[in-house]
């Protein structure tokens, strides 16, 4: 992977070699925009290289749908074509109360209506699609065959290779450390390998976001933390035996499913912060052990190897902060994902690309409008897992 | 006496176990591994990749026991009419019984030391009289890599298991000794450290004022081809097999690595016949070794290789429990302040400070003892053992070149997970040098070891192929749990 010298000047500059950060220079690079990513570790460092592997189009809202219903058939185009694994195993939800099943009722029209094929499904059926599933108090489950999962690694390294094919330049190991502004017109950045030449500046920093937005002065509320959120992993088993993300609301806001190597991974919904921490907790091991084992029997038998942490960069609302900041002339910002970035990765890659080149988009960026927390206007909460 | 058999065992404790449908003598106490071995059965597990593998070097062991798969055949005893069956790496078992398993229990101590060998032993002994301990061992066995010795060692007087059990004999009722006992981590809850250990499928919370790691170190992997053979023994295995179950590795072994010397000795104490190879390419055979070819193209027919490349700390405590390293005579070991701790309230003693006789390491755990004392307000003279260690130069661990160019490098297993030298020369050689990244491209430090006896050759193999100081590559650290544990165990309740 790429580790170049500091261009001394780039007509767009982005802050955050993770998959959002790659996909996008990915993109404007084969739209012919000249890009430099500026990522302060190695690319892929930071939460994408922690995350969990899922893909959904399974939310709650016309908009989030939509998004990731693009994003999917780009996810599906893009392994394709660069050859890393994207597998549309699905997503399962499992549902154990009346309460439950009538709120995803509800979830399935509004993705039904968008194209995206989800179905409610008898517990039978859902045992059928993981066999090792205890159905004994599940009384429905939501099932979305085209939903998947991929490697974050593989794919960002394919996205960042490909992206260079294209132009873009991707800097690793350098740190932002200010921003060059007079007038309000952003002039440059200053790194810890010197000063680059840029007029355009995206902030993809996601956990660090708000960081990078007081460095350029920014006085809009965008309010985005970083919570500790934390995964595990168990030996390796014959493969295909969890084929699909399985989730339960019920069981701690478990999500699971197995890797391509085998190991069952997976998390809960036990969050800790606002803090930049990453030590792995005692109470999580014990946590998610309890619920996993709950949700699939045989795990018992299993040996956990490791567990670890990584960020969910959050905000009020679980949705992202995507657009064009005014205050500042040509800022943008694409963070807060909340724990499901790096499935929007490829469409928001779409969206700031389309801002940024033609002013508008055709996908429902507004959703995501940074200005949304300082005018009150949050929005419904977007389904967030573990 | 069964095929390999060094001496004769107690009749009353003869059973009948069965290994692929074929009945076998095996005694009451032993390992599954251990009464295999002793009839001569070295192949137990299949890889992922369909490698055979046998029990006594890197990678897990899970076999099939009366029908029940994922068993771990080196910590489960052999019982009257067991019935073994082989099994992949990849196989579980899918069927399990579910209860609320057993209430996680709570200790509270003064002290929590992990890890009995000659340093934790030493440690405990200082402290007894004023503090409560908790002796955490993970073996069966108090006295670590002492234990597994024949021959006396220097600094002790006598032959070493009588030390030991001299030694331990003096514990009072204020030490309290967690034997088979895994340690899960350290974790820092403010008041307190809290040390989850497993014992028996049993959650017990140790809850403790101070620490100290005496987690000793671990043996050097050396690369030649098929080097997870079955057949193919570390150091540590071979001189536990002999020296704690009177079982030899084979009749005729061969000896490689650059301390043959820890080995030798034990081998003429017992008789059993073995030439040193200093430059082992190759071993080869169809279910276990049968031949080792040197790198001059000598073929040498044994039926066992003992690796005996030295020691190096096990860094993955260290790193676990906030502790920082550094590069220093040939391995990473912990930075320590003059007190020998790596932060406030965790000690580290013995070899998993440096590599030295145990005796010295023995010193060192009273030297850490008597500082806890001092920090808890008690009396106490650190000045003696520091004066007295000092006599012990730690030894430096040579790192080998690896003759890349030599070796048929997809035969030679840097991890025990399937992970070739190829796999990670391959992506060294793409120019990615960050460990971090190596990891998640191979795998290597993935696995059930959790990169205990992979991750430096990993770190040899960067800093050779691109001159980087060995000092400058960043380790990974180690994440929780330490060692394995099933989920059931973390699961339970209370």
């Amino acid at each position: 992977m790429p580790t170049r010298k500091l261009p001394e000047k780039s007509q767009i500059v982005i802050i955050g070699g993770g998959i959002i950060g790659v996909t996008l220079a990915h993109e404007l690079a084969k739209r012919g925009e000249e890009v430099t990513v500026i990522e302060k570790r190695f690319i892929g460092s930071g939460s994408t290289f922690r995350c969990g592997t899922g893909i959904r189009q399974q939310f709650n809202d016309e908009a989030n749908v939509q998004v990731m219903k693009r994003s999917v058939e780009l996810w599906k185009k893009y392994s394709k074509e660069y050859g890393f694994s994207f597998k549309q195993t699905g997503y399962l939800f499992l549902l154990y109360d009346e309460g439950e099943v009538e709120e995803f009722k509800r979830n399935i029209a509004i993705q039904n209506r968008f194209g995206v094929p989800t179905r409610l499904i008898t517990p039978e059926e859902a045992k059928e699609i993981v066999p090792l599933l205890d159905i004994s108090e599940v009384i429905a489950a939501s099932w979305n065959p085209t939903d998947g999962k991929a490697s974050p690694f593989h794919s960002t390294a394919a996205f960042a290779l490909n992206a260079e094919k294209f132009g873009a330049k991707l800097v690793e190991y350098t740190e932002v450390k200010d921003f060059i502004i007079e007038k309000g017109e952003i002039k440059g950045l200053k790194t810890s390998r010197g000063v680059i030449k840029t007029g355009i500046v995206v902030n993809a920093t996601n956990a660090w976001a708000k960081l990078i937005n007081a460095m350029a002065g920014i006085k809009t509320s965008i309010p985005i933390e970083p919570y500790k959120h934390q995964a595990v992993i168990t030996q390796p088993i014959k493969r295909d035996a969890i084929k699909p993300m399985v989730i339960s609301f019920k069981y701690g806001h478990a999500y699971l499913t197995q890797t391509s190597h085998g190991g069952v991974v997976g998390g809960v919904g036990y969050e800790i912060g606002p803090t930049y921490d990453l030590t792995p907790t005692y109470e999580f091991m014990r946590g998610v052990s309890y619920y996993f084992t709950k949700i699939i029997p045989a795990l018992r038998e299993l040996l956990i190897l490791r567990t670890w942490a990584g960020y969910y960069a959050k905000t009020l609302d679980s949705n992202p902060a995507i657009g064009k900041i005014e205050e500042l002339s040509d800022y943008y910002i694409a963070a807060g994902f909340s724990g499901h970035g790096f499935m929007m990765a490829p469409a928001v890659a779409e969206m700031v690309a389309d801002l940024i080149t033609k002013g508008r988009t055709d996908l429902p960026v507004d959703w995501y409008d940074p200005y949304r927390f300082e005018r009150g206007e949050l929005r419904g909460q977007a389904l967030q897992m573990g | 006496m069964r095929k390999l058999d060094l001496t004769e065992k107690d009749p009353s404790g003869r059973i009948t176990i069965y290994f692929e449908g074929q009945p076998l003598k095996a005694y009451e106490g032993e390992k599954i591994t251990v009464a295999l071995l002793a009839n001569g059965i070295y192949w137990l597990t299949t890889s992922t990749e369909g490698r055979k593998r046998g029990a006594f070097t890197f990678g897990p062991v899970p076999m099939v026991v009366n029908g029940v798969r994922n068993v771990n055949a080196r910590k489960t005893a052999v019982r009257n009419g067991m019935r073994l069956e082989r099994q992949g790496y990849g196989d579980f078992q899918e069927a399990v019984k579910v209860d609320e398993g057993k209430p996680v229990l709570r200790q509270v101590v003064d002290v929590a030391i992990i890890g009995a060998g000659p340093a934790g032993i030493g440690a405990a002994l200082e402290i007894q009289e004023h503090l409560t301990v908790a002796l955490i061992e993970e073996r069966g066995w108090l006295g670590g890599d002492m234990w597994l010795k024949g021959l006396p060692q220097e600094g002790f007087e006598g032959e070493p298991k009588g030390v030991i059990k001299g030694l331990t004999g003096k514990f009072n009722e204020s030490i309290r000794v967690f034997r088979k006992t895994i340690a899960l981590g350290v974790f820092d809850e403010g008041e307190y450290f809290l040390v989850p250990v497993v014992r028996e499928n049993q959650l017990i919370e140790i809850m403790a004022k101070r620490i100290v790691l005496a987690t000793g170190s671990v043996d050097n992997i050396l690369l030649f081809e098929n080097n997870e053979f079955p057949g193919v023994f570390r150091r540590d295995f071979a001189l536990e097999v002999m020296n704690v179950w009177g079982v030899a590795p084979g009749r005729k072994v061969a000896v490689v690595g650059s301390r043959p010397e820890d080995v030798t000795p034990e081998l003429e104490r017992w008789g059993i016949d073995y030439v040193v190879v200093p430059n082992p390419k190759r071993v080869e055979g169809d279910e276990k070794v049968e031949r080792l070819i040197d790198m001059n193209g000598n073929v040498y027919e044994v039926d066992a290789v003992i690796v005996s490349d030295g020691r190096r700390p096990d860094i993955n405590p260290i790193t676990q429990a906030g502790g920082k390293l550094r590069f220093k005579r040939g391995y990473y070991t912990p930075v320590l302040d003059s007190k020998h701790r790596i932060r406030d309230g965790i000690y580290v003693a013995g070899s998993a400070v440096s590599i030295k006789p145990h005796y010295a390491n023995y010193l060192e755990g009273r030297l850490v003892g008597a500082y806890i004392l001092q920090e808890l307000g008690y009396e106490a003279n650190p000045c003696i053992y520091k004066e007295r260690l000092k006599e012990y130069e730690p030894e430096a661990v040579p790192i080998h070149r690896i003759p890349f160019e030599e070796f048929n490098l997809e035969d030679i297993q840097i991890c025990g997970c399937d992970v070739s030298l190829k796999k990670v020369d391959d992506v060294v050689k793409q120019g990615i040098t960050d460990l971090q990244i190596i990891k998640r491209l191979t795998h290597l430090a993935m696995g059930f070891c959790q990169g205990r006896f992979c991750l430096f050759n990993g770190a040899v193999v960067v800093s050779q192929r691109t001159g980087t100081d060995m000092a400058k590559i960043d380790l990974p650290v180690a994440r929780p749990p330490l060692k394995n544990v099933r989920m059931k165990v973390t699961a339970a309740r209370g």
